[in-house]
């Protein structure tokens, strides 16, 4: 058949005929399809210029991925021991008598360490209020009494059981209100138990107040959380017999660090070398020294390198914590919406020390009214020390707490007016040159355009009407 | 039943410390290649802060991400810095890494305007290069330039500053004056369905628009807002250390102070709000704290949409939510219509009421 069609084919063929052959005879039916290269193209953001702007990558990330980045848990020098530290268990007490001996007995263990022994046993980022390790009084459960070292983390565990502290219970106060009252007992005697206060007056309230068609009271509360960051307070102390002190550490500050352990420990800055590692989260929460100067002393008894890592307990307990906030707020309002005059009373549950409560307190005090303008304004705001686990820095400083108030206040203020919650928002906020609550003239301010850009997100307008 | 209920809330929150003095100080050296080492004393804590500053130093000398080591974290090698808090480090050690690169590409400068017959004040670092301004093509690469400062001119381009955000302190009295340089502001909605038989609340999900000035990386600034989101929500819903009556925690473990999880995530869709600071690095702010900020006053008003309860002490756990729902049907129960309604005589009046 084929050699029938071929013979027909040459007994016809023209030029163009044989050209249009040799074409199709090259060419298939179908052309295939382009193959590209099979190598998928990443952005090479870390390679490209400007390097503002661009979503380049993290140094670290690989490392991350790979699970090879170094934290101190991973870190381990030859002849290391570890130190643990313990707790006092007690929220009150005075501490009559701490007996060593038989954990020192402890085979396995090198040295063990009291507050008594710290050459400056206080510290504090306002007020030097807070042992290293309790020496003379407990002041909360989670205070740290004697520390171990051996080498093994579970010899020198087994050797705080055998340490025995004798306390002679004291009055104790949970309550930051009932710690305001006169005749409260003291946590910090002779200091009064609100050793910190702050305010800010901004117009007339009473005017304000009088002005206002409607006027709206509220308390609100927040409680105690704990930062949980994934690795826990870690340290290696290395002193050596130069003595020069290495600190290993997971200190998010350690320009600060240096210096608390130069004051702890009386020694000069430049014998001290702190390196932060790669810390595993912070959230404010190691802001301060805690473990560092009790290691540091361990490894200046037994002349060789000492790690410390908290147990997740010791995370909770003796580490800081949010302040719980106890809010009072009073509002007046013209019925269309504006707010005229805000009152507002802030309670701090500090715990036991100072630590960062006078920071969180001035923070918590200038944001308390919100992102908004008040012509007529009073906040008072007071911390207080009550015998429970320390409360410090944690990402917004008070600003969470009194952010809840004001917000849950607004969107009562607007149901009350029959309003839409970002219209009354928006009739209140700040603009660009709008004063804040302490006079400061606002520059770069976007919190309407931020408003509009979330509610446009959300779909506000349209869903839920 | 399931009811749906969206909750708003916007806040403001500013930049480093309190008034007091919180300096961050840098030092940029450029290499003889053009790549460039960063001294920084903050840490990476995990927020990618050391890439952000990478970027600043990149932009400064107009080189690459990839062309900046950031050396940080440790006090014999690296300048003092307040360290990663208050939400300061974009900010103040940004701006502190800005004036010690502009420092090194000053020599850098010096070095290159000979050889390109101008002025250094004509010049400009940009892709690698350093360039007369508006004759890009009048050109030398940077690392040939920071050769020759090193080599020819005998002055490696190294560079040193530190930077403190300028306050006014507060009046004791009245708290008046200037506390924080600089401000950032952010709003979030929520989406949440509550369960009325039970308390049990899921947030569906979360817009959040934040402000942070410049956004010197937009991919870390999404990651912070995801973090602080569930930081926010473990607050808002979850998260709560507990006492007994002698002052000891009761639940001091994961297994029992409850934190979400990623199955307790809602889904977030992020904005950067448009913002420009003249007082920050090429215009940034910061943004790690106040990501956590709205979100627990955002679930909370949901929670009160959704329900028409009003939880006033976090967190709103189930429990609060469910006897605050019984209190108002107990209420609502005892509710006896206004004689008024039933007035005939007043009727029109009611009506237009």
């Amino acid at each position: 058949m084929t050699e029938d069609v071929k013979v027909v084919q040459t007994q016809t063929r023209t030029v163009q005929e044989s050209l249009l052959e040799t074409v199709s005879l090259r060419l298939p039916a179908v052309t295939p399809p382009v193959t590209y290269p099979i190598e998928t193209l990443v952005p090479q953001t870390r390679q490209q210029t400007p390097a503002v702007g661009q979503r380049a990558t993290r140094s670290d990330s690989r490392l991350h991925g790979l699970g090879q980045t170094k934290y101190i848990a991973d870190l381990a020098f030859s002849g290391m021991l570890y130190a643990k530290i313990k707790r006092a268990g007690i929220a009150s007490a005075r501490i009559k008598n701490v007996d060593t001996r038989a954990a020192e007995a402890m085979p396995g263990v090198a040295a063990v360490l009291t507050g008594r022994e710290i050459p400056v046993n206080s510290f504090g980022a306002t007020f030097q209020d807070q042992p290293v390790l309790a020496d003379e009084r407990v002041f909360h459960a989670g205070d740290g009494v004697a520390a171990v070292a051996a080498v093994t983390e579970q010899i020198a565990t087994e050797a705080l059981e055998k340490i025995k502290v004798e306390y002679e219970p004291l009055p104790a106060i949970f309550d930051p209100l009932e710690g305001l009252k006169e005749d409260a007992p003291k946590v910090h005697p002779p200091h009064s138990n609100i050793y910190a206060t702050k305010v800010i007056r901004k117009g007339d309230i009473e005017k304000g107040f009088a002005a206002s068609d409607h006027v709206f009271e509220s308390r609100f509360r927040t409680q105690m959380v704990e930062h949980v960051t994934l690795e826990p307070h870690a340290a290696i102390a290395d002193w050596d017999p130069n003595g020069r002190l290495t600190v290993w550490s997971t200190l998010g500050r350690i320009t600060l660090g240096r210096a608390d352990l130069a004051r702890t420990l009386k020694l000069p800055m430049n014998r001290i070398h702190v390196i932060a590692t790669i810390v595993g989260g912070n959230f404010g929460g190691k802001n301060e020294i805690t473990q560092e100067p009790v290691l540091a002393l361990l490894s200046k008894k037994t002349g060789r390198p000492v790690k410390g890592v908290f147990t997740r307990g010791e995370e909770f307990m003796s580490t800081t914590t949010r302040h719980p906030f106890i809010m009072d707020y009073k509002t007046g309002v013209a019925r269309d919406g504006r707010i005229l005059a805000r009152k507002v009373r802030l309670v701090l549950d500090g715990g036991a020390y100072c630590s960062f409560s006078e920071t969180t307190l001035g923070k918590a005090c200038i944001l308390a009214s919100g992102p908004y303008k008040i012509e007529n304004l009073l906040v008072e705001a007071f911390a207080v020390y009550t015998n429970k686990t320390v409360a410090g820095a944690m990402r917004g400083f008070g600003a969470p707490q009194v952010c809840f108030a004001y917000e849950s206040h607004m969107d009562d203020i607007a149901a009350a007016l029959a309003m839409d919650p970002l219209d009354i928002r928006l009739l209140n906020a700040f603009d660009e040159g709008s004063a804040s609550p302490t006079g400061q003239v606002l520059q770069s301010v976007v919190v309407k355009q931020s408003l509009l850009k979330a509610a446009e997100r959300f779909g506000w307008k349209e869903a839920g009407q | 039943m399931k009811r749906r209920g969206r909750g708003i809330a916007c806040m403001w929150y500013p930049v480093g410390y309190t008034v007091t003095a919180n300096p961050s100080a840098a030092v940029v050296k450029m290499n003889e290649d053009g790549t460039a080492t960063v001294l920084t004393g903050t840490v990476e804590t995990g927020q990618g802060s050391l890439t952000v500053l990478g970027q600043i130093a990149a932009e400064e000398l107009g080189v690459a991400t990839d062309d900046v080591y950031v050396v940080s974290a440790d006090t014999d090698a690296t300048p003092a810095d307040m360290g990663a808090i208050a939400s300061r480090t974009t900010y103040v050690t940004g701006n502190a890494i800005r004036l010690a690169a502009g420092r090194a590409k000053a020599i850098l400068f010096e070095a290159a305007a000979p050889l390109l017959g101008v002025k250094p004040d004509q010049l400009e670092a940009r892709d690698r290069k350093i360039q007369v301004k508006g004759f890009p093509q009048r050109c030398l690469a940077i690392g040939e330039v920071a050769n020759r400062a090193q080599v020819d001119m005998g002055q490696p381009a190294i560079g040193s500053a530190s930077w403190n955000p300028p306050t006014v302190a507060l009046d004791p009295e009245t708290g008046q004056g200037k506390p924080f340089s600089t401000y950032v502001y952010a709003t979030q909605i929520a989406e949440v369905d509550v369960d009325d038989e039970t308390g049990e609340v899921e947030v569906l999900r979360i817009a959040a628009a934040h402000d942070c000035g410049t956004a010197i990386n937009p991919m870390l600034v999404e990651g912070q807002i995801q973090g602080g989101i569930s930081m926010g929500l473990g607050l808002a819903l979850q998260e709560e250390i507990l006492f007994d009556d002698a002052g000891r925690q009761l639940n001091p473990n994961l297994a029992n102070y409850i934190t979400p999880t990623s199955l307790d995530m809602p889904e977030i869709e992020v904005d950067i709000v448009d913002s420009y600071d003249p007082t920050g690095p090429f215009g940034a702010k910061g943004v790690g704290e106040p990501t956590s900020v709205p979100t627990a006053a955002a679930i909370v008003n949901a929670i009160h949409d959704a329900v028409g309860v009003r939880i006033t002490s976090l967190p709103a756990t189930a429990e609060k939510i469910l006897a605050a729902i019984k209190a108002q049907r107990a209420r609502a129960t005892k509710r006896i219509p206004s004689i008024q309604h039933f007035d005939l005589g007043q009727g029109s009046s009611v009506r237009n009421a």
